[in-house]
């Protein structure tokens, strides 16, 4: 029979395994953001070479699957002397994967801004960095926001993958306890409901931003 | 005129691949004149503009602004861009901004002057077009007459010696042309050098010095507005002005 009462004493492991769980969440979006800000100057910029390395980016980043590349971190690094913890080498999986993703959200939010923007900057004599940092970006960012939550809350679920290379977060965790008990429903829908509460306050918190930035419209 | 002229451009051509939209094109432009460029359109008089601060790249001849040579250094095309305002058909206000910032932007940026000058002239330029009740207000709240004249002002807070109109009340309500050819024509009396490609012929009739005609990429007939509205000589500019009747 199910029995939910055997979760509740475990529930203070399972928050604090939560906050690894948003630990690691929120610091690979950021590092995605600016990984992905710096792929996207790449690839729009008239620096054949560089714009060649970004589609390079993307493509491999994209197109292998995210847990091949943690366990290349992970396990394939230290091969090469490069020993990492396992709380980093998921950080840097999740943020690299993360930054191609955004990369090419920032490419469709760059491309929705109308040539009329540029040409007036142009006109007006302002140069080429000072018309994306200035102009084109801040424009881009805001049409960015629903792409930027979608993939934020991607990653927000795929962080349980940090599991398979040993972090203590709310997956790992939750199947610690799910076998320990031999309760694997009542443990397993109980990680579940804590990524749900996650992904809403996550959800929550963007719509706040875009409404916020959103006024000036 | 006795002065030297404040734009020549010489055998000036411009192609999009086999496309050659501009087919040599010779002007000299003198300070303080206004000169209106009418033709129908796809005849070149927008492409002959956007040369001129190199927003479009000539593909032959020569262009010099105020002494300085329009070629691929962009110290020099950053120059010649301070010295030429530009008004667009479309406005192109930065949204983001508010119509104050929107007129303080190149000034601070490009000119890295101080800002409380800038605000100062800023909020003068807005009293000018009429605007200075609306210097908090995002230009998405505001008309297409109003958005214009906020671009009019942006690009005067640059100083510049000459300005460029692209068609400036092409995309009004036939309501709000007006209020925008207001202003232009309080340029005209201060004096500014002006190019304006227009629709407007009751601007080119009355404000400008000069009229261009132009056709298929070269200028067609050129002469004071009694001239070419009054006296056209080619057939194709007769043909032009009984077609816009």
């Amino acid at each position: 029979m199910l029995d939910f009462t055997l979760v509740q004493k475990y529930i203070p492991f399972l928050i604090k395994a939560s906050w690894v769980t948003l630990e690691i969440s929120i610091l690979s979006i950021l590092i995605g953001l600016i990984l992905g800000l710096v792929i996207v100057l790449m690839k729009i910029s008239s620096i054949k070479p560089l714009s060649l390395f970004a589609d390079f980016y993307i493509w491999v980043l994209r197109g292998t699957p995210m847990l091949v590349q943690l366990f290349l971190v992970y396990f394939g690094l230290p091969q090469l002397g490069i020993e990492l913890s396992p709380f980093l080498a998921s950080l840097i999986a999740l943020g690299m994967n993360a930054g191609a993703y955004m990369a090419e959200i920032f490419r469709g939010g760059i491309q929705s801004i109308p040539k009329g923007q540029m040409e007036a900057a142009l006109s007006l004599g302002m140069d080429y960095p000072t018309i994306m940092r200035r102009i084109i970006l801040p424009q881009a960012f805001r049409v960015s926001i629903p792409g930027i939550g979608n993939e934020s809350i991607t990653l927000l679920k795929d962080s349980s993958l940090a599991s398979l290379v040993t972090v203590s977060e709310l997956m790992m965790t939750s199947q610690r306890f799910a076998s320990s008990n031999y309760a694997f429903i009542e443990f397993y829908i109980t990680a579940a409901i804590f990524y749900l509460i996650m992904t809403t306050l996550l959800t929550f918190v963007l719509r706040r931003i875009e409404s916020k930035l959103a006024v000036a419209d | 005129m006795i002065q030297n002229p404040i734009i020549t451009m010489e055998n000036v051509h411009k192609s999009y691949g086999d496309l050659e939209v501009l087919k040599g094109i010779d002007l000299q432009v003198y300070p303080g004149e206004v000169i209106s460029l009418i033709g129908s359109s796809g005849s070149g008089k927008s492409t002959l503009l956007r040369c001129l601060n190199h927003l479009e790249k000539i593909s032959k001849g020569t262009i010099i602004i105020d002494g300085i040579h329009l070629d691929e250094s962009s110290r020099h095309i950053n120059q010649i861009r301070r010295e030429v305002g530009m008004v667009f058909q479309q406005f192109n206000l930065f949204p983001h901004m508010t119509v104050l910032q929107n007129v303080m932007e190149a000034p601070i940026r490009v000119l890295k002057r101080d800002r409380s000058d800038v605000k100062k002239q800023a909020l003068t330029l807005l009293k000018k077009v009429g605007l200075q009740d609306k210097a908090e207000v995002y230009p998405k709240k505001l008309s297409g007459g109003q958005q214009q004249r906020v671009a009019i002002a942006r690009a005067l807070a640059m100083n510049p010696k000459i300005m460029l109109f692209d068609e400036p009340t092409s995309a009004l309500d036939p309501e709000l042309v007006n209020e925008v050819l207001l202003v232009m024509k309080e340029l005209v009396a201060e004096g500014m050098t002006m190019l304006v490609v227009t629709h407007e012929m009751s601007f080119a009739r009355d404000a400008s010095d000069r009229v261009i005609y132009m056709s298929n990429g070269i200028i067609e007939e050129t002469g004071s507005p009694d001239e070419i509205f009054h006296h056209p000589k080619s057939q194709k500019l007769k043909n032009f002005l009984v077609s816009i009747k």
